[in-house]
């Protein structure tokens, strides 16, 4: 359900690595499975792969956690594995020494936008829909706050985080959560990829240099990635998530 | 022999100009002396002005390093990187540490360290059709010392967009993401910008502006010397490279 494409045989210097949300049947909604494959991938890229492009098969980018599964699993261990392993892909995507393109079509909702935390570029199509409505669910997507408030300003991050709505793609890029748009989801994964390729043509130890240097400067927020994770896991299994969660489906 | 940095006061207005027309503003080991001398006269009272302009001669804003002076090829002599990266660093600490506002009127192309120096300042003008961004990835370089004002003038996402995708953006694409706040539609309509956003900015009280610029400044670490110094150590070793040093020595024939 993690598809992983490279551009030229990963042996090869400036290849790109193209990763894939391949679960369109269900907007791609991420299971345990699925974090953990994405996680492994960003862990273990080559070290030759000079930039990655991040998209999502089907109708939508990602429509975050699978709460069908999370709803039938009452002991709550479902969303506590989908926590965790969200935090350490996302960590896991800022800390690859090669920078992240992520192209955003039709929606990136909850953990769908989490991921967004993770990249360095990120492109979306115009009428996209992105946000974190999850308090609604009984869920807090405080485990995303240290990523998103590594992002964009405070007043910004606070506001998307206790608001269970979705804001436009080009409410994003006012905020600064996305840098470009494009119109359809053709254009977008295409305009994804090509800044990838044209990353990964630049001479890499500039570009390492600086990753490494931006992820250094924002370090004293994104080093409380664990704060997050547990004020979020703090909730599961509680009675709000689970009336909330079950009620989704009665 | 030529004031490569000259200080002009009209009352409470004083302006700064980088004069190296000829190399596009670029800064040079002597350039960086000069307006460091330039900081001396201000940090001991600037007869009277509150507001600072700061702006380039010619038909550009700043090339950024003197790309001649960092190719180790050309100068014959590796320690001149770190030496530049290390006086830049010092001048934007005193820049952003002068209790005098600060307008960046950018008259043209602001590259690289040029385009950082507008970070610095508290306010930045420009016209549409100016070049800014910041091209150092595209050289194998690390934008180090900079990195700590571009963050605080873009935000965190926006400047690592800006800054790993590289190239130069257009006036009014850098206004659309917040590098500049206040943009003309063309240089003459920069200085008439220039002239009423510092009319505006002076006819604050002086101490009113001093101590707001004290407290953001204090806010968002604009006062830390680390950060900004280790980012010279930083580029000077990355500039170092067979990598850097080739890519330099390509644009150079270019």
């Amino acid at each position: 359900m993690i598809r992983v494409e490279y551009t030229e045989p990963p042996e090869v210097a400036g290849s790109i690595a193209a990763v894939t949300l391949a679960r369109p049947e269900k907007r791609n909604a991420l299971t345990p499975e699925m974090l953990g494959s994405l996680a492994s991938t960003f862990e273990h890229m080559p070290r030759e792969i000079g930039a990655v492009v991040v998209s999502g098969d089907g109708a939508v980018f990602c429509a975050g956690f699978d709460l069908k599964q999370c709803a039938a699993d009452p002991s709550g261990e479902t969303m506590r594995s989908l926590l965790a392993g969200l935090s350490v892909c996302v960590s896991a995507m800022r800390a690859l020494e090669r920078p992240v393109v992520l192209g955003v079509h039709g929606s990136a909702v909850a953990g769908g936008c989490a991921l967004l935390g993770g990249a360095d570029v990120v492109v979306a199509e115009r009428s996209a829909q992105l946000g974190y409505p999850v308090v609604r669910i009984g869920v807090s997507p405080a485990v995303s706050a240290p990523f998103l408030g590594a992002s964009v300003a405070p007043g910004a991050a606070r506001a998307r985080l206790v608001d269970p709505g979705v804001i436009s793609a080009g409410r994003a890029m006012e905020i600064g959560l996305v840098h470009e748009l494009c119109d359809g989801p053709g254009q977008t994964k295409e305009r994804a990829a090509d800044i990838a390729r044209s990353l990964a043509c630049k001479p890499g130890v500039g570009v390492r240099a600086t990753k490494s240097l931006l992820n250094h400067i924002t370090s004293p927020i994104t080093d409380r990635a664990q704060d997050g994770l547990g004020a979020s896991l703090s909730l599961t299994g509680g009675d709000e998530e689970r009336d909330r969660l079950g009620a989704l489906w009665s | 022999m030529t004031d490569l940095a000259p200080l002009t006061i009209q009352g409470p207005v004083a302006t700064l100009t980088l004069n190296r027309p000829d190399a596009r503003n670029a800064m040079s080991l002597d350039l960086l002396a000069a307006l460091h001398e330039r900081m001396d006269e201000l940090e001991s009272g600037p007869g009277g002005a509150h507001v600072l302009v700061v702006t380039g001669a010619g038909r550009s804003f700043s090339a950024g390093m003197d790309l001649k002076a960092v190719l180790i090829e050309l100068s014959g002599d590796a320690s001149l990187g770190k030496k530049l990266l290390t006086s830049l660093a010092e001048f934007t600490l005193r820049l952003r540490a002068l209790p005098m506002v600060t307008v960046a009127s950018v008259n043209g192309a602001a590259v690289g360290g040029g385009c950082g120096l507008t970070c610095v300042c508290d306010v930045t003008l420009t016209h549409a059709d100016a070049k800014l961004g910041f091209p150092e990835v595209d050289l194998g370089l690390c934008p180090a010392v900079i990195a700590p004002w571009v963050v605080r003038k873009l935000g965190p996402s926006r400047a690592r967009a800006a800054m790993l995708m590289g190239g130069v953006m257009s006036g009014a694409d850098a206004h659309a993401i917040g590098l500049v706040d206040l943009v003309a539609s063309d240089r003459d309509g920069l200085e008439a910008l220039t002239r009423e956003t510092a009319a505006r900015l002076a006819s604050g009280g002086p101490n009113a502006l001093a101590t707001t610029k004290g407290l953001l400044n204090s806010l968002d670490g604009s006062l830390e010397r680390d950060a900004v110094l280790r980012g010279a150590e930083l580029s000077a070793s990355v500039l170092a490279t067979p990598e850097a040093q080739g890519a330099l020595k390509a644009r150079m024939k270019t």
